[in-house]
């Protein structure tokens, strides 16, 4: 490292160390390998192979201050119209229970911020946490480990479905000043239990941000979940976004990673499937314009036979954006009969606008079913001249051209409202 | 209600339409036959508003006003209409979620109320009758997945939908069977009034026994270059176009 760097490196760190002093009991043993990997660890940059097309020097140079949580915020615009859910608001990453709403679940899953947890959840919490997202492997996870003080822990009952999704909305404030803040939480769906959470990343204020959040997750054996992430964040707030999936035997998991906003969003999505037959579901699709910077870097690890996973990311990019994806299936050698497809599809609407895509296999077994490609093209002129003669404005039937591309998407998301809503997120995008 | 004058029309520097005259009044069937590549598609495309061509000379006008200036919506909203020899699918956007843009686009152009979810339903029931179509299909996306046959009766189906003045059919008897044949003659017939014109693009004169048209035109090397009533359908039937080449040359 050059001194530049080193100094870069020290007051990126300095910036998120007020908050280490919040007394905490659990976690700890991860907490101090965060620390002490902190020592070293650098800003990762184009050098790097995980990080090949998003350089963050650039945004760990900037001002932040770690922000506060406010409860005097409007939440009113960020709900889902027409879903029923249990509502956990976080501003700058803090749990404000003022502002959120539980007990539709009741008896069926737990929520509880970290600081709260006792008993047998602060148990089943020790033994999760910090279990697959390495506090040593990069600057993010080692920062978030050891600092993220404003997480909860979700843990979905053995045996139990879930009466309606569990709605987490992460919610930047930068109205004052710019916001600095993270945001870790940790679920667990126990063996047989079904479920639903949505994160909302949004933000307001025209100030710069940056939020660095990392989610862990445990799908229990016969176990169910849908994860669906919206980021629709403004165009000054950046987002890192670490989470990791650790599916048991015959689990069943969808991810929805949907990404309309943000400067700079980085989504690094870990699948392990370490069980037999078990099922994973890696949907995705950004929307772009102005000089936003979306990355998807996915790992599909195909641990055991008979595992199936399948992977869909779509992207749409206008003006001076950039999308990235960078995923990666490796099938290990025991994991026999598994099928793993992977596809990246974009549409570029400009001829500023640029993405970068590399699918990549690795296979140690030799009876699988595996396929990947990219495909990146313009939007569809003999459809488009289509509908334009049958008398659809040329802008709304744009629209509808790019809410047909993204739309397959999320065709699949189970509850009605909240299909619906994306769908009309997605198709309100450009307009 | 369309009056075509020395329209010349070109793509990527060739020159396709090469000085095209037509007139079209009122309630009037027009049949252009024509041999591969003379320019039937080429003339509908840019009728309809396509982008790709470039129009070097000449002029349209339809109910009086400048054609070419349009865009391809208010070209649908003036009235115009073109059943495409080659419909377009369009995974994502539902056959109904199209249809009711496309209809209460138009009728919003026309300074018509537009109409609501069960007035559009009503309607669209009501017309797909008329060609006869699965009920099924309207709960596909826009032509995927449908047979030839089918994607041809979704024109017409469309067609009726939007109530145009002109009515553009290219090559739409072209893949159909008898059955379907008979369909969508039937259905254009039965949308045919004193009000609406049709442009028929065929290369068989069968389709021509059940849509009787008032004119036939030869299009030959992007100029129609010979013009007679239905007769002469089957005069080309009989003789091939080889006589009209050697004349045109
Ligand atoms: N978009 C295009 N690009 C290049 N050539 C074209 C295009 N459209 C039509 N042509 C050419 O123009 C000529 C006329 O084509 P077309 O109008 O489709 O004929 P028809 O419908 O009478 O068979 C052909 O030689 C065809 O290759
Ligand atoms: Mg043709």
């Amino acid at each position: 490292m050059t001194t530049t760097q080193q100094t870069v490196r020290e007051s990126f760190i300095g910036r998120f160390k007020p908050v280490a002093a919040n007394g905490k009991s659990l976690g700890t043993e991860a907490r101090n390998q965060a620390l002490s990997a902190l020592d070293t660890l650098e800003i990762p940059g184009r050098k790097w192979e995980a990080w090949k097309y998003t350089d963050l020097r650039e945004l760990s140079q900037r001002e932040y201050s770690l922000a506060t949580a406010s409860e005097n915020i409007d939440i009113q615009p960020f709900l889902i119209p027409g879903m029923e859910s249990d509502l956990l608001v976080f501003v700058n990453g803090i749990f404000v229970p003022a502002l959120s709403h539980t007990g539709k679940n009741e008896g069926r899953l737990s929520i509880t911020p970290l600081h709260d947890l006792k008993g047998e959840d602060a148990a089943l919490f020790e033994s999760h946490f910090a279990q697959l997202a390495d506090p040593q492997s990069d600057i993010f996870t080692a920062l978030n480990t050891a600092y993220a003080s404003g997480g909860v822990f979700i843990c979905v009952r053995k045996g139990q479905e879930a009466l309606a999704p569990v709605h987490l909305l992460f919610l930047t404030d930068a109205s004052a000043k710019a916001s600095l803040s993270q945001s870790r939480n940790l679920f667990v769906v126990e063996e047989g239990a079904n479920a639903t959470l949505i994160e909302s990343s949004r933000s307001i204020g025209e100030n710069t941000s940056l939020r660095n959040a990392v989610t862990e997750i445990f799908v229990g054996e016969n176990a169910t979940l849908e994860y669906v992430k919206l980021q629709a964040d403004t165009h000054q707030a950046s987002l890192i976004d670490r989470t990791e999936v650790y599916q048991s035997q015959s689990s069943r998991c969808f991810t929805y990673t949907i990404t309309l906003g943000g400067e700079l969003v980085r989504n690094s999505l870990i699948f392990k499937l370490d069980g037999q037959h078990v099922e994973s579901h890696l949907l995705g699709a950004w929307l772009l314009d102005g000089l936003q910077h979306t990355d998807n870097y996915t790992q599909v690890h195909h641990m055991q036979p008979n595992g199936f996973s399948n992977e869909l990311y779509k992207g749409i990019m206008d003006e001076k954006s950039t999308g990235v994806f960078n995923g990666r299936i490796h099938v290990y050698r025991d994991a026999q009969k598994t099928n793993a497809y992977q596809s990246n599809r974009n549409i570029l609407l400009s001829d500023t606008a640029n993405i970068f895509t590399k699918p990549q296999l690795e296979i140690y077994a030799d009876d699988v079913k595996c396929s990947h490609g990219a495909t990146t093209g313009r939007m569809d002129e003999s459809a488009l001249f289509y509908l334009r003669a049958r008398g659809i404005p040329e802008q709304a039937a744009r629209l509808m051209l790019v809410r047909a591309f993204a739309g397959e998407v999320i065709e699949g998301i189970q509850n009605e409202a909240l299909r619906g809503y994306l769908s009309e997120m997605i198709e309100k995008r450009f307009e | 209600m369309l009056h075509i004058s020395n329209l010349h029309a070109s793509v990527e520097g060739k020159e396709i339409l090469r000085g095209l005259t037509l007139e079209i009044g009122p309630g009037e069937v027009h049949a252009i036959m024509g041999p591969n590549g003379s320019g039937k598609s080429t003339l509908a495309s840019v009728l309809a508003g396509k982008e790709d061509y470039e129009i070097t000379d000449g002029e349209v006008l339809f109910h009086g006003k400048n054609l070419l200036d349009m865009d391809p919506e208010v070209r649908a909203g003036e009235g115009l209409f073109l059943a495409f020899q080659y419909p377009v699918e369009i995974p994502g956007v539902s056959m109904v979620n199209f249809l009711r843009t496309s209809v209460n686009s138009v009728r919003e152009y026309r300074g018509q109320d537009v109409l609501s979810a069960g007035d559009f339903l009503k309607l669209m029931n009501e017309k797909k009758k008329i060609v006869e179509l699965d009920a099924n299909l309207t709960k596909r996306s826009v032509n995927e997945g449908f047979s030839g046959g089918e994607k041809k009766r979704n024109e017409i189906f469309q067609m009726a939908m939007l109530e145009p003045s002109l009515c553009i059919l290219d090559e739409t008897d072209s893949g159909l069977d008898i059955d379907a044949l008979r369909i969508v003659s039937e259905a254009v017939n039965k949308l045919r009034s004193p009000e609406r014109s049709f442009l028929v693009i065929t290369h068989y004169q069968r389709l021509l026994e059940h849509i009787v048209p008032d004119f036939v035109h030869v299009l030959y090397q992007g100029r129609i270059v010979t013009t007679g009533g239905k007769e002469l359908a089957l005069e080309l039937e009989a003789k091939g176009y080889d006589w009209i080449k050697e004349g045109a040359i």
